[in-house]
């Protein structure tokens, strides 16, 4: 244990002007692979190029819909994955991620040596999937994860002391009676005790199991905790007490958490900061009462509308239009553009949104025959008949295809069965900072949009 | 939604659909009666949205099954009570209801699906995914339509098509097709259930029904499978729809949408609607009256109005402090302490006693009973019990431990 204070205090000397966890451009594709020989054929972006940092003792939230890569984030945070791009820095100081940013901004060819070694050492000593044996199991320590399911994170062939007791085993903390008086102070922090050391997990309702989740990542006091919705299997009741349990011990404890979840409303109640992701992406970042109070991404926008509110005095809940598209091939520009309420034409239209409109008619989509794509801005729809491609064209230039949309088209021409279509091609939309460290992804508020 | 402008006086003079008197549902095991659903009674009238709200293991979902008879048996045990149901045949004509846990078998199956439709908390396993979705669909019809699919086929339908229909069976009915002298009846049999489908799955704003109907549910995304699951039971035009959790499995942003559409369709269609849920603020958003449910009880009745402006029972007023809200500010919510009781064999008493915070002696001794507050609230709570004498009764005022 003495080891951990001395580590721990070294750390709180140095706590106001470093983040706990910075993560940079982080990606995790996995790939998708097909045939006997299993080629590898495209990736599933999960996380696209996420950025954000977790400073000492506060909470981050981070939201999004199933599939949005949340959970892929936390694991790649926690160490239980990999990233394929981009670098997670623990314990990165100010200074360091100062100089980070300015080496970024030069191109790779014109560093200099200086630069370059000096990036080294930052990678060497802070990125966490390039840490030394000894380095990575200090990370390891002090960055712990409370999962989702209890059920399938608890061993049910092992008593609760084994259990809570394991971390404390693997590293060496304690032994024998040490052990057990150990395991029996975490139980009772967490508000169980003694009577419950030689229990199994299927012995426990589900708000005490989440409880001995939540002690196990104690044990070995750590800085850092991913919660990884732990409260979206609970019955409101209990989920009341276990996040009221999680936050005392944040303030005993001074903690530092990523709460991800896919309700509002519980984080709200549990963040200082929120990052709101769609599709791999983040596409808002701010403060949660800015988040809340000035929404500046259609995204959080929709997200707070179709949330259904016990205390609003008579809401309409809103819901989205489509589902969210396929993340192996994500759309151009703004990711959200093809479900959002006010897209521009500056969002990013392509072809295989002009697909997706004609498959809402009938009669349209069955004469396409064929799709000759040049790039996904620009592609000949291929029909069975003349008259159907005339039909579309017209559709097209003056028909009932979303205004944004048409106004996106450069080029529509019909010649014979083929349409051919060209849309302005767009750069992907990225996060700015619209002033206060509230940052969105959206054309709107971004200076992309004003000019 | 609409309906919710209407008073509560308009509502409860309604019609009634169907009456739930001392509902007993036990189930045997090992360690003895378990009485999932222990006396609960409450009335849906014609054309309202009511909400049974309460965490899991309360019994909603057994109570609501149980209206289909859908409760296994064993290890399930009809143990008392009746569920009247009067359908709009039977309202019009001025027929007495029908006992649901007392008709025969046939009757009920005539019942299940036709008058009485249920849509299932997680729309990937109620579809069987090795049929099409227009088959699944197709076996509503053919079950509850087969004598309207038999009408439009004409007069001179060959009896092994008419026994196609009423056998219910898809099987056969591709086999038929394959049969060279019933071939052209066989094929129109089949377009007119194909236009059926069709048009069950337009009203539920599908975009393009005739693709839907060939593929399978695996290629369907989860709130299409739960608009085809809406579909399939709205289908029938039922008098009574039951939703159990249909949209816990989905995303707000799909929930929204498909709550926006069985409010929808509610609405066209004249369905009363029994919605199951432990969402409070989903109940607040589309039901007319709640009833809240604890232990295998249900402890408080009223209005929405009523319930979420004026709870009365310890129960759910707790159960409201403890849902965290997107105006809540960073911080802690008023948890309930302790958990849900054991169901076997309970003593008489308020099953909430052991966690709530005014319970007395009285409390853990004798069961409550439903005390009106008026404009149809009504309370399972001894706080409301005037006629007690106020040494004995608990209130608000006075916590013990």
């Amino acid at each position: 244990m003495t080891t951990v204070s001395a580590d721990t205090g070294a750390a709180q000397q140095s706590t106001d002007d470093r983040a706990v966890i910075t993560l940079r451009g982080v990606e995790k594709y996995f790939p998708i692979k097909e045939g006997a020989l299993q080629r590898v054929v495209g990736h599933v972006r999960a996380v696209d190029g996420v950025s954000f940092e977790v400073r000492p003792g506060e909470t981050l939230g981070l939201v999004g819909e199933s599939g949005c890569g949340k959970t892929t984030l936390g694991r790649c945070i926690s160490g239980l994955a990999t990233p394929t791009g981009g670098e997670i820095y623990f314990r990165l100081s100010d200074s360091d991620a100062a100089l980070l940013d300015e080496i970024d901004s030069i191109p790779e060819s014109e560093l200099t040596a200086e630069q370059r070694k000096e990036a080294a050492r930052i990678d060497r000593h802070h990125g966490i999937h390039q840490l030394s044996g000894r380095a990575w199991r200090t990370y390891r320590r002090n960055c712990q994860v409370v999962f989702q399911d209890s059920f399938s994170s608890l061993n049910p062939r092992q008593l609760v002391k084994d259990i809570v007791g394991r971390p404390l085993r693997v590293y060496k903390e304690s032994s024998g009676q040490d052990l057990t008086e150990k395991v029996v102070s975490l139980l009772e922090s967490v508000g169980l005790g003694r009577q419950h050391l030689y229990r199994y997990p299927h012995q426990f309702s589900g708000g005490q199991r989440q409880r001995i989740s939540i002690a196990r990542a104690l044990a070995l006091d750590p800085e850092f905790i991913v919660l990884d919705e732990p409260t979206s299997a609970l019955d409101v009741s209990v989920q009341a007490q276990i996040l009221n349990l999680l936050h005392d011990l944040q303030k005993e404890r001074g903690l530092t958490y990523l709460f991800i979840s896919h309700d509002l409303g519980v984080v709200r109640l549990m963040s200082d900061r929120i990052a709101v992701m769609y599709l791999g992406k983040i596409a808002e970042h701010g403060t949660s009462n800015e988040l809340f109070e000035d929404t500046r991404h259609p995204y959080t926008d929709a997200l707070l509308a179709a949330n259904p509110d016990i205390s609003a005095e008579k809401s309409e809940m809103r819901g989205l239009h489509g589902t969210v598209p396929d993340p192996a091939n994500p759309p151009e520009g703004c990711r959200f553009h093809t479900r959002c309420p006010v897209a521009t034409p500056a969002c990013g239209w392509e072809v295989d949104d002009a697909v997706a409109w004609l498959q809402t008619n009938e009669t349209l989509l069955a004469g396409l025959t064929d799709v000759e794509r040049r790039s996904n801005f620009d592609a000949t729809l291929v029909f069975g008949d003349a008259a159907t491609a005339g039909a579309v064209g017209d559709a097209m230039r003056n028909g009932d295809m979303p205004a944004p949309m048409k106004a996106a088209l450069d080029d529509v021409s019909t010649d014979e069965t083929k349409v051919h279509i060209r849309f302005s091609p767009v750069e992907p939309v990225e996060l700015e900072d619209i002033g206060g460290g509230h940052l969105t992804a959206c054309v709107l508020y971004t200076s992309r949009g004003t000019g | 939604m609409t309906v919710r402008a209407d008073t509560s006086r308009e509502l409860a003079t309604r019609p009634l659909v169907a009456s739930v008197r001392d509902l007993r549902v036990h189930f045997e095991a090992k360690a003895g009666r378990v009485h999932a659903v222990d006396g609960v009674s409450f009335e849906i009238r014609d054309g309202e949205t009511l909400g049974l709200v309460g965490e899991t293991g309360c019994g909603k979902s057994v109570t609501a099954r149980s209206f289909i008879r859908l409760v296994p048996t064993p290890p399930g045990i009809y143990a008392g009570g009746e569920i009247d149901f009067w359908s709009t045949v039977a309202r019009r004509t001025g027929v007495g209801p029908i006992d649901l846990l007392e008709i025969p078998h046939k009757e009920m199956l005539a019942i299940r699906g036709d008058r009485i439709a249920m849509i299932f908390q997680d729309p990937g396993k109620a579809l069987n995914p090795a049929l099409s979705i227009r088959s699944q669909m197709a076996e509503v019809f053919y079950q509850h339509r087969s004598e309207e699919i038999l009408m439009s086929l004409g007069p001179d339908v060959p009896w092994i098509i008419r026994r196609a229909a009423r056998q219910q069976s898809n099987s056969f009915e591709s086999i038929l097709l394959k049969m060279p002298p019933w071939r052209a009846k066989a094929a129109g049999l089949r377009k007119k259930v194909d236009e059926l489908v069709a048009h069950a799955l337009t009203e539920t704003q599908i975009a393009n029904p005739r693709k839907i109907m060939d593929s399978y549910p695996h290629e369907l995304s989860g709130g299409m499978k739960q608009r085809v699951l809406i579909a399939q039971a709205l289908a029938c035009h039922p008098d009574l729809l039951i939703a159990d959790e249909p949209t816990t499995a989905l995303d707000v942003t799909i929930q929204a949408r498909i709550l926006e559409l069985i409010a929808e369709l509610q609405e066209r269609l004249e369905t009363s609607v029994l919605y199951i849920s432990h969402d409070l603020s989903l109940v607040k958003e589309i039901c007319d009256r709640v009833a809240v449910m604890y232990a295998g009880r249900i402890v408080e009745t009223g209005t929405t109005e009523e319930i979420f402006s004026n709870p009365a029972h310890p129960y759910t007023r707790g159960l409201m402090a403890a849902v965290p809200s997107a105006t809540h500010q960073r911080g802690k919510l008023a948890a309930i302490d302790g958990t849900v009781p054991e169901l076997v064999d309970p003593p008489p008493s308020c099953r909430f006693n052991g966690r709530c915070p005014y319970a007395v002696d009285i409390c853990r001794t004798v069961d409550p009973s439903d005390i009106d507050l008026g404009g149809g609230h009504e309370v399972a709570c001894f706080i409301y019990e005037t006629s007690l004498d106020s040494s004995v009764r608990p209130t608000r005022e006075r916590r013990t431990s």
